[in-house]
């Protein structure tokens, strides 16, 4: 359940919204219309809101530093749009930040996952020199190293091209029923990504 | 986590780092190495000194002109006595007595050249004395009165007067054999007794000539005139003779004692002072050592700001992100406690090889107390910079 007090729209202003795990949402709006907010507010970077957000059933204001730290683990994984990648390591190196604490998946399936994306090959190459695009996909694939219930996807395929983005998208919606996870996706403009029956206009 | 370390280490100043580990040794070193040498001292000073045998100083007022004129008395008054029996160290006081009496010796008979000398008698307790002697003992039955002598008039003697008068030197056992009489002189022509004497023992403690003391009580019981005079001097016992308030003491009242047994206590006082500048000195330069320390990792810290805030994005606790500092941290702490020690200990060796140059006994392994006060310390400046990095780290996370 989301409750916001803010400006008119779809989101901010209902007295209140329900997010139900397992379905995907797409939150349309042009720039500055508080798409990354959403998400910040959500994933608990935020708290410079009026309301109340619930996750499960308790109040997002009332968990402490260790529990956010175990839902970034284990609940809530976000692709930002910033990406947060760490450009002296390897794109290998970034995903495994990630998996090395989870251990969610196997290394061959990291593999897998990149040979979809079209980036294995810059797998061993630092993540700095990669493209946006590379990063992007880089950064998908470190968000899916982790047991979630909802991901949080910011505007993640704003730098590839409409085929990557499909087969990314696709390995996200398969990555998210095999947890029955929900998906929050963001997008400056209509995506036109299939199987989305969720659009949120902010 | 090697990528956890891989990321944060990264923005260390190896400048700042090293000025801080350097700094902090350098105090470290100063410090142990002041301790460990003053306790050496310490012990050697007190070498010669058993826990068990207290050092025993007779002190006397300086003497003055006003003495000679015969203004001011040189002796000790009862208020000045009981105020020396209040002082801490002193354990046990006692004033000399002396004889209220004229006391002539001479010496009578064939072996011995005949000699007739004015004598003094001065006597205190028994336990006061160094000289043990079975003979030791006032018997009014046998009449024979014992002496003990200072040794520094036998040496005065035998190394000053004898060689330059071609006199022959005497041993201790010759001069104990030799009798010699002793005249007690009380009141009025003709009223005095003679008495045998014999010098049992020899006194490095006591520069007077004494009886024992149940006999001059007796004889000036029975001969003495003379007006009650203060004592002249005084010995009291100290089991601690390196105190330095013994020295202090001395030296406000205005008192006077054989200086070659106080010098430890003065030595202490310089080794004292010496001590409390460099402990000083090594706690300035800790204290810097440890800010830099402080700002160093804080520095360090707040470079990496941007990842730590994206790696608390990613899920880690703070707890997580700070331990990498944590163990740079104890990395140079450890390295300052192993280095420290060693410089120490090869200092203490060194000492220890010139001290032994000089034959003096000086311990080369460094005392436990270095190690505790290592440890204590390292500890302190652990704790405290662990919990600036927590406290920082935590101010990043959300």
């Amino acid at each position: 359940m989301l409750e916001q007090d803010t400006s008119g729209s779809e989101v901010w202003e209902a007295e209140s919204l329900l997010l139900e795990q397992g379905k995907p949402y797409v939150v349309e709006a042009p720039s500055g219309r508080g798409k990354t907010s959403l998400l910040s507010v959500i994933y608990g970077i935020r708290t410079d809101y009026q309301g109340l957000v619930y996750l499960d059933d308790r109040d997002l204001s009332s968990f402490s530093s260790k529990e956010w730290s175990k839902i970034r683990k284990n609940k809530l994984s976000f692709i930002f749009q910033g990406l947060e990648l760490f450009d002296e390591l390897t794109a290998m190196e970034n995903i495994q930040l990630k998996n090395r604490i989870t251990a969610y998946h196997s290394d061959e399936r990291i593999m897998e996952m990149a040979r979809l994306l079209g980036i294995d090959p810059f797998l061993q190459r630092k993540a700095g020199i990669l493209s946006f695009g590379q990063q992007q996909r880089v950064a998908i694939i470190r968000a899916l190293c982790q047991p979630f219930n909802f991901l949080l996807a910011d505007e993640c395929f704003s730098h590839m091209d409409r085929e990557n983005s499909l087969t990314a998208y696709k390995l996200i919606r398969e990555e998210c029923e095999a947890r029955e996870a929900g998906l929050i996706l963001t997008s400056l403009n209509e995506t036109g990504l299939p199987n989305i029956d969720h659009s949120l206009k902010l | 986590m090697r990528l956890l370390y891989q990321i944060l280490w990264k923005d260390h100043s190896r400048v700042h780092l090293l000025g801080a580990f350097l700094g902090t040794l350098a105090g470290f070193v100063l410090l142990l190495a002041g301790i460990q040498f003053y306790m050496d001292l310490k012990a050697v000073l007190s070498e010669n000194r058993d826990l068990l045998d207290p050092e025993y100083i007779v002190i006397n007022k300086k003497v003055n002109i006003g003495n000679t004129l015969g203004l001011t008395g040189g002796g000790f008054s009862e208020e000045e006595i009981a105020e020396i029996k209040a002082q801490p160290f002193a354990d046990q006081v006692a004033a000399f007595n002396s004889n209220k009496f004229p006391v002539q010796a001479y010496t009578e008979g064939e072996q011995v050249p005949n000699f007739i000398t004015d004598l003094f008698f001065e006597a205190i307790p028994d336990e006061f004395i160094d000289v043990k002697s079975e003979d030791w003992k006032w018997d009014p039955e046998k009449g024979t009165i014992p002496v003990i002598i200072p040794q520094d008039y036998l040496n005065l003697y035998n190394f000053g007067f004898a060689p330059s008068q071609g006199l022959p030197q005497i041993p201790k056992g010759v001069l104990s054999m030799i009798n010699f009489k002793l005249r007690l002189q009380g009141q009025g022509r003709g009223n005095y007794d003679d008495y045998n004497g014999r010098i049992v023992g020899f006194s490095n403690r006591v520069s007077s000539i004494l009886v024992p003391l149940d006999f001059l009580e007796w004889a000036n019981e029975k001969y003495g005139y003379f007006e009650k005079n203060d004592p002249s001097q005084i010995i009291l016992v100290s089991k601690d003779p390196t105190d330095p308030s013994i020295i202090r003491f001395l030296e406000e009242r205005n008192y006077d004692t054989i200086r070659e047994k106080l010098k430890s206590s003065r030595m202490n006082i310089i080794l004292k002072f010496v001590l409390s500048f460099l402990v000083l000195v090594a706690a300035i330069i800790i204290g810097l050592a440890f800010l830099v320390f402080l700002l160093s990792l804080q520095l360090m810290i707040s470079r990496s700001s941007e990842k730590i805030r994206r790696l608390n994005k990613l899920g880690f606790h703070y707890r997580e992100i700070s331990r990498p500092y944590i163990l740079l941290l104890f990395l140079l702490m450890a390295g300052i406690t192993g280095l420290s020690l060693l410089l120490t200990s090869i200092l203490a060796g060194q000492l220890h090889q010139t001290a032994e140059a000089w034959s003096l006994d000086i311990s080369s392994s460094l005392h436990g107390v270095i190690y505790g006060t290592a440890l204590g310390l390292i500890l302190l400046i652990t704790a405290s910079n662990v919990a600036a990095i927590l406290i920082s780290t935590k101010k990043l996370c959300k």
